[in-house]
């Protein structure tokens, strides 16, 4: 009985997405010339002279300046022709006064004014998944060493802050009263990082694992998995065609098959890289054939420059965070604890920098 | 719990270690350093002298900011004076990151309207950043330090339908080493410049206009008598630089060096002998 009810709950979700996906096709036709009004929910992709976002299904490429931010609200005019905009005008531009994009704004310069490239990029993408502050040159560099999931948004930033909260709300609540402070905490962190799919996955799936916990009801990750990719494309149908959607399920997959077998037989690896290293081999096996038909690469050291720089990340993430936010209100304290984060940066973009061969 | 705190302590230490250490290795020594940063077809030339930074022009491209981070110390935030020489975006684009990153004391920028897209985005970034606003004329002198600046060009009511005419032009000294950094300026400027004025005897020029024939002229560098020439490029579809400009160069038996083939050029004096280093 039990089980054929969650089939059936099963069956309807699927039916609800594909009556979503096709209900929300774009009305426009090759050829018509369009006016997008939209707000947009990811940082665009920041050229030498122009800049890149997508725009109700569209590519558009627009010039450099004046420079659009994650959560702005634009006004945009084109011509539809093969999936992009041509002679795409930027009309106008609104500057959100939302107070969380704010503090990302605000965040992103501080590491900028603090330190130089691309250490200030490097904490910006592994603290916020603000993958626009990196400079092309290096982003470059760690898409071909295979570490670009570092800087992007992805579940991995999410499990810091829910692991973080946690250990904090721990001191002086129980665990269970301490679920819904974390739930919480997830999303005014998805609310400062901007709403991509994979830190939109995890949130999902944190939530439902956390709200298990609390109700005390059994939930495999397996399944938190398959539900939350059905109520994402419920959410946003575009989804189904997003890189970033397709790496994070990919990837989170593997993990729940391959890590737990993969670890065991690294018994002989040193023990804070053997972490890195088991779930970057268990997360490539799924990754690595869509990344190669997408991205045309494929980095046969991968899992063991993951290994040499996974370690520093909940450093640089930490105290990213930190002094991120101390510096908004006392800059040079805030600056001091970013300075500490220099020899992690320092040590990441070495090892990136020197098997960019 | 007392082995728990001394093992954070100790993990403390190892961080401040490691940081003195990579701090030791960024600190400047006591020369003066000329830099062509590799920034693609553009200029943004950086000149380092302890921790006094002029940055000449930023490049068509955010990619002046590799180049400050791999000469400048990483806790060094401050550039004492950026030099845009005109408004083209192969010179000033780079400027509009460099504003928002560093603090700078002082901008030296002429005062044109010329209504493009950057040049508003950098007069916007000027006047929040806060820093002091020149407007050059020939005849001024500026000093930091023990560095001088001489500006040789615009003069004062200098008009123009070009914007690369109104290209900042000076020499920079210091102790017997001077250097002489020619913006954009086309023939016209070059010839008046070797006429007007009682230069003689620089060591290192930055070649107008990417090494153009429409820049350097015959008796701009029989006047100047350069040592080594710097050209500041890379792949474009105008054909520089012109081989009229190398022709020039090998004539005069002047050492050149291109951002093109050597990436980032980094000459070095200390006031009397100078070199370049590989």
């Amino acid at each position: 009985m039990k089980k054929s009810k969650n089939w059936l709950v099963f069956i309807s979700l699927v039916f609800v997405v594909i009556i979503r996906y096709f209900s929300s096709a774009p009305e426009y036709q090759e050829g018509d010339k369009i006016r997008i009004t939209s707000r947009v929910y990811t940082d665009p992709v920041k050229y030498d002279t122009s800049q890149y976002l997508r725009l109700a299904g569209l590519k558009v490429y627009l010039p450099k300046f004046p420079e659009i931010y994650y959560g702005n609200k634009i006004v945009v005019e084109g011509t539809v022709r093969e999936g992009r905009l041509d002679g795409a005008i930027l009309v106008e531009v609104t500057e959100s006064d939302n107070f969380f994009l704010g503090v990302r704004q605000r965040l992103i310069s501080f590491y900028q004014e603090t330190l130089p490239e691309p250490f200030a990029g490097l904490i910006s993408g592994v603290t916020l998944g603000a993958k626009g502050a990196l400079s092309n040159d290096f982003w470059q560099k760690v898409v071909n060493t295979g570490v670009a999931h570092v800087v992007v948004a992805s579940g991995m930033n999410v499990t810091f802050v829910a692991s973080f909260l946690i250990g904090v709300f721990a001191i002086f609540l129980s665990r269970k009263k301490a679920i819904p402070f974390v739930i919480l905490g997830i999303i005014l962190y998805l609310f400062i990082s901007g709403f991509d799919a994979p830190l939109v996955r995890a949130a999902i799936m944190a939530t439902i694992a956390f709200s298990a916990q609390e109700t005390g009801r059994l939930v495999t990750a397996a399944r938190a998995l398959v539900i939350s990719a059905l109520v994402m494309l419920i959410i946003n149908p575009n989804w189904v065609t997003d890189i970033g959607f397709m790496l994070s399920f990919v990837a989170t997959g593997s993990l729940l098959l391959f890590e737990r077998k993969i670890r065991k037989k690294l018994e002989k690896v040193p023990e804070f890289l053997k972490e890195g290293l088991s779930t970057s081999l268990a997360a490539q096996i799924g990754v690595t054939p869509i990344l190669f038909v997408t991205f045309g690469q494929f980095n046969i050291l991968s899992p063991v420059i993951n290994a040499l720089v996974l370690w520093t990340v909940p450093y640089i993430m930490f105290l990213g965070a930190i002094g991120g936010l101390v510096g908004l209100v006392v800059p040079l304290i805030g600056k001091v604890i970013l300075y500490l984060s220099y020899p992690f940066v320092w040590w990441f973009s070495s090892v990136v920098t020197l098997f960019n061969f | 719990m007392v082995v728990f705190i001394r093992r954070y302590i100790i993990q403390f230490l190892v961080l401040l270690v490691s940081i003195i250490w990579l701090s030791v290795f960024q600190i400047s020594d006591a020369n003066l350093h000329i830099i062509a940063c590799d920034v693609g077809q553009g200029d943004a030339i950086l000149v380092i002298k302890g921790s006094t930074q002029i940055l000449t022009d930023g490049g068509p491209s955010s990619k002046v900011l590799e180049c400050l981070s791999s000469y400048l110390p990483f806790w060094d935030r401050k550039i004492e004076l950026i030099v845009s020489t005109h408004p083209d975006a192969d010179h000033s684009t780079g400027l509009v990151e460099v504003l928002k990153r560093y603090d700078v004391d002082t901008v030296l920028i002429n005062k044109l309207d010329v209504g493009t897209q950057v040049a508003k985005a950098l007069e916007n970034e000027v006047g929040s950043s806060g820093a002091r606003v020149v407007y050059p004329k020939r005849g001024m002198g500026i000093r930091l330090g023990l560095i001088y600046l001489d500006i040789l060009h615009p003069p004062e009511g200098f008009e123009s339908t070009k914007t690369n005419d109104y290209s900042i032009v000076y020499i920079l000294k210091y102790g017997d080493f001077e250097a002489i950094m020619t913006g954009d300026i086309d023939q016209d400027v070059s010839e008046q410049l070797a006429v007007n004025n009682q230069i003689q005897g620089v060591e290192y020029i930055k070649v107008p206009h990417h090494g153009s024939r429409n820049g350097l002229t015959e008796n701009l560098l029989k006047a100047l008598e350069p040592k080594i020439a710097v050209i500041s490029l890379g792949k474009n579809s105008y054909g520089h630089p012109h081989k009229e400009i190398l022709d020039m160069l090998t004539n005069q038996r002047i050492k050149l060096l291109r951002t093109d083939l050597e990436g980032d050029i980094e000459v070095v004096t200390d006031g009397d002998k100078f070199w370049a280093v590989d």
